[in-house]
This record gives C-alpha cells, structure tokens and sequence, in this order.
C-alpha cells in the first residue's frame, strides 16, 4: 500500500493543472527556497461581516508548506489561527466569512476557485482538520468503530482498492492498532462506544485517528493536544512526527510554544490577524526578532517559586474591532516609537529565512534594534 | 511554619451507579484514597497529576461540596466533622476557592461588581459600609480595573474573568486559596500575567495556596512543595526542587521526564499505554517498570528525609532487605534510564 498515494482522479488533475499556481507572490515567506511548496498562501484577507459591521479576522496573511514539513501557527486566542486553518480548507460559511482577496495554492491548484464537487475530492485524503473541539467533529449516533471504518473506506476507495467484505477483519485489526498506538488501552472496547461515552481525550484521539488514517497529504490540527495528559500528548506528537517522515504535510495550530518547538520546523507567529514573524523555529524562538515573540518566549514558566516574575507586558488581546493604529501590537509593546504609532510595518525577510513585521528591526544589521 | 492544613488519610468514594437487579453493584470508585499531607502557613503547595487522578475532589473536599467518606481535614488545628453546618461555615469562611472555567463559574446576568458583593454578602463577617473599600482593595490588588465593574462576565477576555473569579475568592480575607487548574483555559501571556498576579498577592495577603494543575512548568514555577497524584494515591510529596530534579517513584520519574520545555529537545519515545491503575497493592505496577512481587501490598511511606516522602517499596529498606541486590539492581536502572532521559535538556 502506498503510504502517501494520491487518489486516482486527484492525481490527474494535480498534473494537468500544476503549472497553474506556480510564480506568484514573490518576496513571501520561504519563496525563496527550493520551491515544491505543497500550499501556498497568498495575501489571504478575511472579513466577518455582521450586522455591526465588517471585522477583518486575517489580514494580508501569507504561508507556504513543503512536502513532509510541520509548519506551526502561533499565537494567542482571536489571533486567527483556527480562521485560517478553517480557509485552507474552504469550510468558512459565506455569509458571515467574506474573502476579500488573497489565494490559497495546494498542489498547484488555486482552492478558492474550485467548487464544491472539487473540492470534496480534496477533503479527507487530499487535505484534513483536526479540529479542536473533538465532540463537534465526531457525529453522536455512529460508534467509533463505524467512524474510522468510514474513513478508512473513503481512502481505500480513492486508492483505488475499496475495502472488501473479506478484508473486514483487517480493517479492524489496523484500527485497533492505531488506537493502541494513540495510547487507548483497551481499543476494542472503545471501538463499540458512542462519542459521548468517551472522554474528552479519548474523543480528540479518536478524532486524530479519523484524520491520520486517511492519509492526507496536508493535515491541518487545531490545537489537537488541549487539555490532553503530557504523556498522551507526547505521543500524538510523536505521531505526528512519524507522520512527517513519509512526506506528509502537517500545519500545526496551537498557542503552545513549548509544543511549537518540539515538532515545528518553520513557525509563523500570528498577532490580529497577521503574520508577525516567520522562520526556522528554532531561530525564531532562541533569536527573536519581533518583541511580540520575545513576549510570548518570555511568559512560558521557567525555573521554581524564587524565580522573578514573568515578563510580560500587561494588556489584553487586541479587540479585533478597535484595532489601534500603525502596528497592532504596539499598546503592548514596550519598545513602540512614533512610527509604530502610525505606519503599520510589513513582513519583510531579514536575514536568510527570516521575516519580521516591526520597524525596531534594522535589516542591515539583521536584528532588534 | 505551623500547619494550616492537615489532612489525614483521607478517602472519597464514589458508589458505582451501575445496578443489578435492585442493588446496586459494582465496586464503589475511590476518587481518593487514603491521602495524607499538610500545607504550611504561608505557602503554595502544588498538587499534580493526570487527568482522574482525583485533583479536583481534594479541592471540593476543601471547601466542603464533597465530604470525605473516611479520614480527617484539620483546619488551624480545628478538626473538620463535615456533618455540622457550623464546621463547614467555617471551612468556607478560611477557603477561597478559584475554578478552572472562567466562563461557567461567573453568574453571566451579574455584573463584575454584583459578582464580588455576592461573595462579601454571603460571608456576612464584613458590615456592609465597608463593602466598596474592601471592594476596592482587592480589584486594585489582582488587576481588575475600575471600568471592568459595571460589566457583565461576557464582555471580559478570559484573562479578566479570571482576575475577577480571584477577586470574588479573596474579597473576604481568607487564610487558604484553592485553585483549581486556574491558568489551563488561558492564552501563554494572560497565564503569565495570572501567574505574576498571584506570587504578587501571596506576598500581600497572609495566605496559604494550594495549586492544581497538570501543567509541571507552571506548578514547578509557583509551588514551594508538591504532591504527585496517581489515580486517588499520593505517590511523592517534597519540596518542589527536590522532586523535580530527583525524582523517586517511578510515576514521577515518568512524569517529569515527559515535560516539554523550551530547551529540551527531541520527545519521549517511550510507549506507555493509558494509565490504568491496579485493584490492590500499589496503583502504579500495572505499567511500572520496576514492579516486583511486593508491588501487590500497599507501600509504605519511606522518608528520604527534609520532608521528601515517597510511596514506593524500591526505596523501603525493609524489602531491599528482604529481596537482596535485585532490587537494588532495578532501583538502579529506573534511575539511569531517568538520567538518560533528562541529559537531553
């Protein structure tokens, strides 16, 4: 079985419109390296529109993925985090979403124009969410096993191998042990159960096994580790991880450094709807360039009780419908000149790989300033 | 540092709803089994654990909405008999108690004013003229503003209402601050904003916290002791460095090692199946690396001394005695293997 085979119908229509999404948006966020991105996110805009108004969730919000890379989105609630996850995957609902510009590319084929018929070709085994709260994404009257089963049939299918009747108990034994790998200790009793008779963690594993057994080429998680024990956690990252290593691609949502620098090869740091900062994540958190990272690094608890306080600025996330002017995060910002208080900086690359959106950055010198 | 907090091998069960016929059947579920620790005055104990591992029961069972079935709770050297109203007054009164759910434990039809008086009322200790002074006291204190009062809970972020639930627990001077997994449902920054919030208060008001969380980062960062708890058992109990950087029991040694930090790199790639506890004997042998026959009696505590308790028979001297170097054997390797994990911070 081919670990990350494309369905049959997919993969035509990958070939014949590959060249399609190719060379735009130069001078974005790892435009620059070998090519071959699997999406590519394009100046993507997104408004709300309610009855007191438009509120802008993304603004100019640009991202790219390889193949078999694990790209991390971060920042705090509100930031639009789970906006843009839900976008890659066409499920805003149109009203009260509103995209205003922008292009999102996956596999070469722009997702914004495709209808509903493509893009249910795309969903499950070409791209899949794990959302973060699992009891919504399960549905209440089927078991689990029925669930994964169905998954798993959608995948084979477009594999072009359906599942027979013969191979049922296969099926089973593969479910089962994608379970007992997630750490369930008893799969086969959970396989009978309902999704309400589960746990909150158990919900969310058997949610990542709905998704994983798809073998989706881009899989995007919310937030999927919420909640869980460290030990659980640890090991849907680890899943994770093996994941990447057959090629597949994971965008990973979460407000969680210490998370972010455990599985994230490249990270993008989102503030109001914007990219504040993108690169190597290791890079990113180590060397922070923007004061609103060196914000976020600094509030993770480090050391015991007689250690100094966190510092952190105080001040509330932003109010999506009051934003200040010039950049966003400057009220909290300790470090906010005149020019933050009235131009808003662009994301602009650094040094090699890196991007910033803050005027205290001097690009010459390649650092905070 | 005099004892706050007693408690003494306490116990909560829960029956078992599962029926057979008429009678109820089934073993009743032990939420907590059999704990003992004490919280000094004027300092943060943390209590940890996984998720069912009875953390939020001990909380309850400290403000009295769950009663101990077996055992004792002393407070200021006051034995708590859970069936005199008069009893639990008092526990209330000294208690202040913080929930995870900034959301669903604020009355959303109050305003943030009318939720902190709610509890100035309730208390009844404070003459009514001197409700806006104390009022605004404490708001000063945790950092709720002037104009977050006349707002309902749902127009606050998660941080504020959080602020506001600390505001409603501490309006009424109190000797004990239970929180309950308080940071969990906030962003990285409000949490370390809470945090911050909270050593500044410990240093202000004269009291005693005890804090719940699965987080280690954040219990290591604000507790002076710490207990780990295994399914309704306290396995460890030390001063928070000691165990962090020595850690005894098994579970422990487990536990730490899988906590993400910043620095560390690379994950543990240790299976370990869902934690199920065993019937008898110590909870943990089920998936216990080092489980030997004694496992299936209940250990003892063994004090490894200043205050460092354990609840393993690796490190009772009785039964190295008694099994000779193999034992000593396995108690070694769980250690290197520990010490393996840890190099890689």
């Amino acid at each position: 079985m081919a670990i990350n085979g494309h369905g049959g119908t997919d993969s035509g229509q990958v070939v014949a419109s590959e060249a399609v999404g190719r060379g735009s948006g130069a001078g974005r966020p790892g435009e620059g390296s070998s090519g071959g991105n699997l999406l590519e996110i394009n100046d993507l805009t997104v408004d709300f529109v309610s009855v007191d108004g438009r509120v802008r969730i993304l603004n100019g919000v640009s991202l790219t993925a390889k193949k078999g890379e694990v790209v991390g989105i971060v920042g705090e609630s509100g930031s639009g985090k789970t906006t843009l996850g839900l976008a890659i995957l066409g499920l805003l609902d149109s009203p009260p979403a509103d995209i205003v510009s922008g292009t999102i590319t996956f596999e070469g084929r722009d997702l914004l124009k495709l209808n509903a018929d493509e893009m249910e070709k795309i969903h499950g085994t070409g791209m899949n969410m794990v959302f973060q709260e699992p009891l919504d994404s399960l549905n209440p009257v089927y078991t689990v096993e029925t669930q994964i089963a169905e998954a798993l049939k959608v995948q084979r299918k477009r594999q072009g191998s359906p599942v027979t009747h013969e191979a049922e108990g296969e099926t089973r034994k593969l479910i089962t042990d994608l379970l007992r790998n997630l750490c369930i200790d008893k799969p086969e009793e959970v396989l009978e159960r309902y999704p309400h008779e589960l746990s909150g963690g158990m919900r969310q594993r058997v949610a990542i096994s709905i998704s994983t057994i798809e073998k989706p080429r881009l899989m995007i998680s919310d937030e999927p580790t919420t909640g869980l024990d460290a030990y659980v956690q640890n090991r849907i990252l680890g899943m994770f991880s093996a994941q990447k290593k057959v090629g597949e691609t994971l965008l990973y949502i979460t407000h969680d450094l210490t998370i972010a620098s455990q599985i994230c090869d490249r990270i993008y740091i989102m503030y109001a709807g914007r990219v504040m900062e993108a690169g190597e994540t290791r890079s990113v958190l180590q060397k922070s360039l923007h004061p609103y990272t060196s914000t976020l690094v600094a509030s993770v608890p480090q050391g015991f009780d007689d250690a100094p306080p966190l510092a952190v600025q105080l001040g509330e996330p932003p109010d999506l419908r009051n934003l200040p002017s010039g950049c966003k995060f400057n009220p909290r910002c300790a470090y906010a000149k005149d020019v933050c208080k009235e131009t808003e900086p662009k994301l602009e690359e650094v040094v090699g790989d890196r991007y910033a959106a803050c005027w205290r950055v001097d690009k010459e010198l390649g650092k905070f300033s | 540092m005099g004892s706050l907090v007693e408690i003494e091998n306490l116990t909560v069960a829960f029956r078992s709803k599962r029926r057979e016929g008429f009678f109820r059947s089934g073993p009743s579920l032990k939420a907590l089994d059999d704990v003992s620790f004490t919280i000094g005055e004027n300092e943060t104990f943390g209590l940890t654990g996984e998720t069912g591992s009875g953390k939020s029961t001990l909380a309850k069972v400290l403000v009295a909405l769950y009663k101990p079935t077996s055992g004792t709770v002393r407070f200021l050297g006051r034995e708590i008999d859970y069936k005199k109203r008069k009893d639990i007054a008092f526990l209330r009164q000294n208690v202040g108690l913080v929930f995870q759910d900034p959301v669903r434990s604020l009355n959303p039809s109050l305003t943030v004013k009318e939720v902190i008086t709610e509890a100035l009322i309730a208390a009844k200790t404070i003459p009514k003229k001197d409700y806006d002074e104390r009022i605004s006291f404490i708001t000063k204190l945790v950092g709720v503003t002037k104009d977050l009062l006349p707002r309902r809970p749902r127009e606050l972020s998660g941080g504020q209402r959080q602020r506001v639930s600390l505001a409603r627990a501490l309006v009424v001077p109190k000797r004990l601050l239970v929180l309950d997994e308080p940071t969990s449902a906030l962003d990285v920054s409000i949490q370390a904003q809470v945090l911050n919030t909270l050593k500044k208060l410990k240093s202000e008001l004269n009291m005693s916290c005890l804090f719940i969380t699965h987080d280690i980062n954040v219990i290591k960062y604000v507790s002076h002791r710490l207990g780990v708890l295994f399914y309704g058992r306290l396995v460890e109990v030390g001063d928070t460095r000691t165990v962090d950087t020595e850690p005894k029991h098994p579970y422990t040694q487990s536990l730490i090692s899988h906590v993400l930090t910043l620095k560390k790199v690379g994950l543990q790639e240790t299976v370990v199946s869902e934690h199920r506890p065993a019937p008898s004997g110590c909870r943990y042998r089920i998936v216990c690396p080092s489980a030997f026959d004694r496992c299936a009696e209940v250990p003892r505590w063994v004090n490894l001394g200043a205050g460092h308790m354990v609840s393993c028979f690796l490190y009772d001297r009785q039964s190295t005695k008694e099994n000779g170097t193999i034992l000593q054997a396995t108690a070694a390797t769980s250690v290197d293997s520990r010490a393996k994990s840890r190099g890689l911070q």
